[in-house]
């Protein structure tokens, strides 16, 4: 059979290629992965494949045990609560606001993040070390303190926590990028770009973000599991979501009244919260595994 | 030295293990001579005469203090209390009280008394309500809802002292619940000498935050939102208290009660929820006790459609009462027929069963010229009570079978409370979910406060309704003190609400209360707060 | 180490500075009258407004502003509580040491774990334990706190009956607040019945504290195997083995000191994270502490409580921080004259 490759090269996959071989290694972060995209995907078409409107009360049937329970009933597959909605209905709707959300708020504070950093590591002398003291400052005071001082600001209810989770997750943006494009810097393939006579922005541009770019992404996933947990928890202190909307956080501070009757309308969405942030940072821990193969390799 | 560390470590955790061991055996346990009452609210002030909310009656009332005379017995009977006797001239119009010599009241941090109970504080105690002069008719604001509720300054002409230990009462007119209300929770006697004190001090507002009384437990310290700690009054005049110590342990949260209960952690909760699970417990008791209480929907009638008695009466036809029953109170509570509860000697046997009827519904509705229905909304309150524990899933209910006879139902219930209590005064809604518990035995505390033209033009009746026929009856009724005429009395009011069907009486519940098993003694009754007098623990 | 320490006061200095201005700012933007947000007086009258606008600069410039609110705290002064009308500044007194007290326990609680537990895993680095170790890690690292605080209310206080669900003792007991840290209150309290109540507060902080530890627990894990296996890489670990040291000998004389080392580093950086947690488990124990009060003031709209509580409970985090920067220090001669701090 005649060679068709003239040239005795082999192929070369890639970085995001080798990055996507060395991710598949392991099956379990497969699964996790399999499980990340189902969230995502429920999270965007959830309120059009409920079996159920997530807000409608179905008075006959309170307080329903979850089917395998003797006095369930499989339409209602997870039980409803003490309005008689479909607990599995709302926690599918629920992922749109936990799991989406937290998406939402890890991508436009990691854009903020990234740009206040690598402007900030082109500074340097008072104004740097200023900055630097600053994120220290808010870095110190817990993110939910930080949280709540804007909710009190703006008011509750859920695109004030939104916005105050954005406020809380951008400091760690700023610094880890601040740390790497000072770090890249200080390669000699930016003094090469320099020497051609390159302006800081364009070695940022297209020398410097495609080598941490992926850093950044590791980042974000350990500030999604983070941003779950904080809506969850603002959710859950009454900060958050107002009562119908069936964020899981709410979901679960509504069912502690019934926590004793009716314990799935606790378990479930404590159970998606721990299943969401599980599989968040499972592929977050698959993909900063693999960053370290492929650089070591 | 790491290591020495860490086995010094180990070694105090074993020393407190064993400690703790050893120490179950002990039977000297604090907790055992104490009470730990989880109740649902802190207390506003610490005088039922100005605050009369359920919360502050509950703490106050009957730990800290004694009426004249009281409620006795499964009638309800008064008794004597600090007064040992009295009299009631023949015309109704002068009562002679004889107060008991051997009544003390509390020594504490801030006070010491120097003499025990007798008329002065008995006189400082209702003219400080009645005399506008009075130097503490003002301190706290100068309100006495129950006495303003059952006007008491137009009843009393004046109270004089006949000697130290002898007062009377002279009135304006015979009222025949007078003595009910000096029975009540709110009608406590207060320390004369204290108040010469406090105004020596001239710190007169601290009558009302620093309590002095005389009843079985004294105040040791309070702190707003977490806890009341009363010590037994040693000098009790009636048997002194079992325990050292009782503590008003506050806990506003549902849950957080049930689960102290659930875990031992409070010996007595206020208002449990999930009653079955507390009597699954063999070592927990859910008591009960009747409380005259009615939980109702009532109508705007001064704006239509609710001006029309024809509309009024068809909702009332719809709804079923029997759903509402069994998902809110749970099968819990007696279904209503009228306002007054079957357990009251007013009620009326023959009258008529109120029925649930959809044709008969559509077809008054068709005669009140609304064939195709019409849309109204329900304001549903946005707290707990015992005779209505979830009023927005009521609505939803009352919705539900509304929708049947083509009438659309909108919820309001996103008020705080008070919000809602003032705009419901003002008549904002259409109709409403209330309810009313009663302070006295006397029917005449549902139909004055509740339905009289004079509430309804204060505001205080949610229905403004207002019918000259009725109004009449009841006070035809408060003249007398015959009972069977003022049974025929209330008997034809009655069957005047039945027929114009100002609101839609739906429940009488009970009052709940759950226990540890080893707290003994009667603590509930049906009318007032909690009392803690005969409490024991064993 | 006297740079060090003056590096330090520096970097104290002026985070303080940026959180009073902070906390300045807040009475800017919180809704309302900044005056009032600031001294708490909603009820002012016009008189006494006229003296509050005096007491803190309030009609000359900005910076007038902020040195008289400078003034006021260092007095101690941080305004009325909007809602209980007494100073912040006490009722901080009397929350901020229970909160001192759980997240201390958690911490210790987390460090005697974790620690020890993220060593073994780097000991058996890629076999069964350390598999094992990992993934009960990931889970513990992903519990949403407030539902594991119900779930162990509900296994212990309910269904077991062990320990008790809510507070810090058991209010039967009356102990005088001297310190405000209750183990020592109650041992210098000359009550007759001390020793229970020392053993109901011990029975009290097992639980919440447990469930803060949880997370910060699982982190040490993971900062104790990482740092664990760097210095078994370490070449003086090397010539430990060729001195022919048992593996024992080697973790135990070498490894666990060097490696405990870098894990101290990380503490105060963690202690921010444990706060955070220590305040929702507060809402969920009854936990009479500061963070309990922080989310109860919100609804409260009493905006001189927020920032009373977040000058107070920023500088106790950051004064962790610097104390374990000295420790770190202390332990580690390096540490002292890096240019820049951790």
């Amino acid at each position: 059979m005649a060679r068709e490759n003239i040239y005795q090269e082999e192929e070369f996959p890639s970085p995001l290629l080798q990055l996507w071989y060395h991710f598949k290694e392991k099956p379990f972060i497969m699964v996790a992965f399999g499980c990340f995209i189902a969230l995502i995907l429920l999270a965007l078409f959830a309120p059009f494949i409920t079996p159920f409107d997530s807000s409608q009360n179905h008075l006959d049937h309170l307080l329903l045990p979850p089917a395998w329970n003797d006095n369930g009933n499989v339409s209602y597959l997870l039980g409803t609560d003490k309005l008689g909605r479909d607990m599995l209905s709302r926690l599918m709707h629920g992922a749109s606001f936990t799991f989406g959300l937290s998406f939402f708020i890890v991508i436009v504070s990691a854009i903020i993040g990234v740009i206040i950093g690598s402007l900030s590591a082109l500074t340097s002398g008072l104004k740097s070390s200023f900055l630097n003291h600053f994120l220290d400052v808010i870095l110190s005071i817990p993110s939910l303190l930080l949280a709540i001082v804007i909710v009190a600001i703006l008011g509750t209810g859920l695109s004030n926590t939104v916005l105050a989770i954005v406020v809380v997750l951008i400091p760690q943006f700023v610094h880890i990028t601040r740390n790497e494009v000072k770090k890249e810097f200080s390669k000699d393939y930016v003094l090469v770009s320099k020497l051609d006579g390159a302006s800081s922005l364009r070695i940022l541009r297209y020398s410097i973000f495609p080598n941490i770019v992926e850093k950044i992404i590791g980042q974000a996933t350990l500030a999604q599991s983070a941003a779950i947990l904080d809506i969850a928890a603002l959710g859950f202190l009454g900060l958050g979501a107002p009562i119908p909307l069936p964020e899981w956080g709410a979901m679960l501070s509504n069912g502690i009244d019934l926590f004793y009757i009716a314990p799935w309308t606790v378990y479930f969405p404590g159970i998606a919260i721990l299943f969401a942030v599980i599989v968040t940072n499972l592929v977050g821990e698959g993909l900063r595994h693999a960053l370290k193969v492929r650089k070591t390799s | 030295m790491l290591h020495a560390l860490i086995n010094r470590y180990l070694l105090s955790i074993t020393l407190l293990l064993l400690i703790q061991g050893c120490n179950n055996e002990d039977t000297n346990l604090l907790a055992s001579k104490s009470i730990i009452y989880c109740s649902e609210g802190s207390p506003e002030g610490f005088n039922p005469q100005i605050i009369t909310s359920g919360v502050t009656v509950d703490a106050t009332a009957n730990q800290l203090y004694n009426r004249l005379i009281t409620f006795s017995g499964p009638e309800n009977d008064i008794a004597p209390s600090i007064a040992k006797s009295w009299h009631v001239t023949k015309d109704g119009k002068r009562i002679t009280f004889y107060l008991r010599k051997d009544v003390k009241f509390h020594t504490t941090e801030y006070f010491t008394p120097s003499r025990n109970l007798n008329a002065d504080d008995v006189l400082f105690s209702f003219n400080r309500i009645l005399d506008k002069q009075n130097e503490y008719h003002y301190i706290s604001g100068g309100n006495y809802p129950f006495f303003q509720s059952v006007e008491f300054d137009s009843i009393v002409e004046n109270i004089e002292k006949i000697n130290d230990y002898t007062v009377r009462f002279t009135l304006k007119r015979a009222d025949s619940s007078i003595l009910a209300n000096l029975a009540t929770d709110f009608a406590v006697i207060l320390s004369e000498e204290y108040a010469q004190h406090l105004s020596d001090l001239e710190s007169q507002q601290q009558i009302d935050i620093l309590p002095v009384g005389t009843g079985p437990y004294k105040l040791k310290e309070y702190r707003a939102g977490s806890f009341i700690r009363y010590i037994a009054h040693n000098d009790y005049w009636q048997t002194k208290p079992n325990l050292e110590q009782l503590i008003f342990d506050i806990t506003p949260s549902n849950t957080g009660r049930l689960t102290k209960l659930l875990a031992n952690e409070c010996d007595v909760v206020a208002y449990p929820i999930a009653h079955n699970k507390i009597i699954e417990r063999p070592d927990l008791t859910l008591d009960e006790v009747t409380s005259f209480n009615v939980g109702y929907l009532g109508f705007n009638t001064a704006r239509p459609p609710f001006n029309n008695k024809l509309v009024r009466k068809a909702i009332s036809l719809a709804i079923n009462k029997e759903a509402i029953l069994e998902t809110i109170y749970f099968g819990k509570a007696d279904k209503a027929n009228t306002i007054i509860p079957p357990t009251s000697w007013a009620y009326d046997k023959t009258l008529p069963e109120q029925e649930y009827s959809v044709s008969k519904a559509v077809r008054l509705l068709n005669q009140a010229g609304y064939p195709d229905g019409f849309a109204m909304n329900i304001w549903a309150m946005p707290v707990q009570r015992s005779y209505n524990p979830d009023a927005l899933t009521m609505a939803k209910l009352i919705q539900g079978d509304l929708q049947k006879i083509g009438v659309n139902v909108t919820i309001t219930s996103n008020y705080e409370w008070s919000m809602f209590l003032k705009l419901v005064a003002e008549g904002e809604h259409q109709a409403v979910l209330l309810g009313w518990s009663a302070d006295h035995p006397d029917p005449d505390n549902f139909l004055t406060p509740l339905l009289s033209c004079a509430s309804a033009l204060k505001g205080n009746s949610r229905t403004f309704w207002c019918n000259q026929q009725f109004d009449e009856l009841i006070h035809n009724a408060l003249e007398t003190s015959d009972l069977t005429k003022r049974k025929a009395y209330y008997a034809q009011a009655l069957r005047i609400i039945a027929d114009e069907a100002p609101l839609v009486p739906i429940a009488h519940s009970k009052r709940y209360q759950a226990r540890n098993s080893n707290i003994k003694g009667k603590l509930l009754n049906t009318f007032g707060g909690i009392n803690f007098t005969e409490a024991s623990k064993n | 180490m006297l740079i060090f320490t003056l590096r330090r006061i520096n970097l104290f200095i002026f985070t303080m500075l940026l959180l009073t201005l902070l906390s300045f700012s807040l009475s800017k933007l919180f809704p309302g009258d900044s005056l009032i947000n600031l001294s708490g007086q909603i009820n002012a009258t016009a008189e006494q407004r006229d003296v509050l606008a005096e007491a803190y600069s309030h009609n000359d410039s900005i910076i007038h502003q902020y040195w008289a609110y400078l003034t006021h705290l260092f007095d101690g002064d941080l305004g009325l509580s909007m809602a209980s009308h007494l100073p912040v500044s006490s009722e901080i007194m009397n929350l901020l040491p229970a909160t001192v007290e759980l997240s201390m326990v958690s911490l210790l609680i987390a460090m005697a774990i974790g620690i020890p537990v993220g060593f073994i895993a780097a000991v058996n680095h890629k076999k069964f334990t350390d598999n094992a170790i990992l993934s009960i890690a990931m889970i513990g690292y992903s519990v949403p706190v407030f539902w594991l605080g119900l779930l162990a209310i509900l296994v212990f206080s309910i269904q077991l009956g062990w320990l008790p669900s809510a507070g810090r003792i058991s209010l039967v007991y009356e102990i005088k607040a001297v310190t405000g840290i209750q183990f020592i209150d109650i041992l210098m309290s000359d009550n007759e019945y001390k020793w229970q109540a020392f053993q109901d507060a011990t029975a009290h902080i097992i639980m919440p504290a447990c469930v803060v530890a949880i997370a910060p627990m699982t982190i040490f894990i993971r900062l104790a195997r990482t740092s664990m296996m760097e210095v078994l890489d370490t070449s003086y670990i090397t010539a430990a083995k060729a001195k022919g040291l048992t593996f024992w000998q080697i973790i135990y004389r070498h490894a666990v000191r060097n490696a405990l080392i870098n894990v101290i580093r990380h503490v105060g950086l963690q202690f921010a994270n444990l706060v955070t947690l220590a305040m929702v488990t507060e809402v969920i124990f009854s936990w009479p502490g500061i963070g309990r009060w922080l989310i109860e003031s919100i609804f409260q709209r009493d905006y001189t409580a927020i920032q009373g509580g977040l000058i107070a409970l920023s500088s106790f985090i950051f004064i962790v921080h610097i104390v374990t920067d000295f420790i770190y220090a202390g332990l580690n001669p390096l540490a002292r004259d890096r240019k820049h701090g951790a």
